[in-house]
């Protein structure tokens, strides 16, 4: 059966599944806000018709409460679409900063559950590259997801993408407890065939609780 | 009837223990697991509404500990949306197993199907 099926394309669609229940989550967990909210002005409402006195300052933290999930919903959204159209183009030009920044948001509700709490160091220029987005989004989520088991006790995880010549690295830090053969065991077919297809390597740094991911300026040539 | 409300979703939980209490049920919440141990050290409860997926501690794990506590206490299962899994598993635990959004009505007859049913 696994014969049949492309690794990358399986990772992938593992990587989008798990993001969309995820997203799929937290957008019922919205709903949820707003309709409770609704449903308390429906109560007051009722009450109010029976003569008994509303709390205005009530109502109107209410009304912010049901704007603000709208907002919150309106960026869930927002990041499930730059994920979807990342799969556009195979090559296309990124901002590191931007696609870490997405990361965060896309995993935050899988990182948060966990315990941990992941943030990201950026630049202050931007940092880019062209290269297949879905593909590094992809790499950047397995990788978090190895993280998280290597961490010290602060269970924090902090990103940082940086320039290099000619190309990029984005660092993944707070690994207190990453070991060379740890890391060698998350280096699977999959990560490798990974690791190929956007033409980049990855170390590990045990004495710096460190991963370092080195990426080429462009897709085609490799990283230095 | 008394209840306590574990969400991490503040607003959610608060809101919802406010409609409860308009409709003659007093309903207790806090936000995480941790909160919810310290309560039951000095508060009495007949059921819990849990949040199946809250930050470090979940629903499922949750339970276990307010049961060791309370012995017979009634749970209701709230996810935003589980796999089949959950849903399967979560099931098999508690006395219901909601999906959020909820309906207020829905809620309170299944709160008092699940205290019948003691």
């Amino acid at each position: 059966m696994s014969n049949r099926i492309d690794p990358l394309g399986e990772a992938g669609l593992q990587f989008y599944s798990k993001v969309s229940a995820s997203i799929s989550h937290e957008i019922k967990n919205s709903l949820a806000v707003i309709n409770e909210s609704a449903g308390y002005l429906e109560d007051v409402t009722l009450m109010a018709k029976k003569g008994m006195n509303v709390d205005m300052d009530r109502l109107q933290s209410l009304a912010e409460t049901m704007l603000k999930q709208v907002q919150r919903t309106n960026a869930i959204i927002k990041n499930m679409n730059r994920l979807a159209h990342s799969l556009d183009d195979p090559e296309s030009q990124i901002d590191l900063n931007a696609l870490l920044e997405l990361m965060i948001n896309l995993s935050e509700r899988t990182t948060v559950t966990r315990g941990f709490k992941v943030f990201a160091a950026l630049s202050d220029t931007a940092v880019t590259i062209t290269t297949h987005p879905f593909f590094l989004e992809n790499l950047i989520w397995l990788i978090l997801d190895f993280a998280m088991n290597v961490t010290g006790d602060a269970k924090n995880i902090e990103l940082k993408p940086a320039k290099a010549e000619p190309g990029a690295t984005i660092s993944f830090t707070g690994l207190e407890k990453l070991t060379q053969s740890e890391f060698n065991i998350f280096l699977t077919q999959r990560v490798h065939l990974m690791l190929a297809a956007l033409n980049c390597t990855l170390q590990a740094d045990e004495n710096k609780g460190m991963i370092t991911l080195n990426l080429p300026e462009n897709i085609t040539q490799p990283a230095s | 009837m008394r209840l306590l409300l574990v969400d991490d979703e503040k607003e959610f939980v608060a809101t919802l223990a406010e409609r409860l209490s308009l409709r003659g049920i007093e309903a207790d919440w806090v936000t995480s697991a941790k909160d919810a141990e310290k309560i039951i050290k000095t508060e009495h409860y007949d059921l819990v509404l849990l949040d199946v997926k809250m930050p470090q501690v979940g629903g499922r794990e949750l339970k276990k500990i307010i049961e060791k506590k309370i012995p017979g206490i009634k749970t209701i299962y709230l996810t935003g949306h589980g796999s089949e899994e959950d849903y399967q598993a979560g099931s098999a635990e508690a006395e219901y197993y909601l999906m959020k959004p909820i309906n207020i009505n829905d809620l309170i007859e299944k709160i008092n199907d699940a205290l019948g049913k003691k």
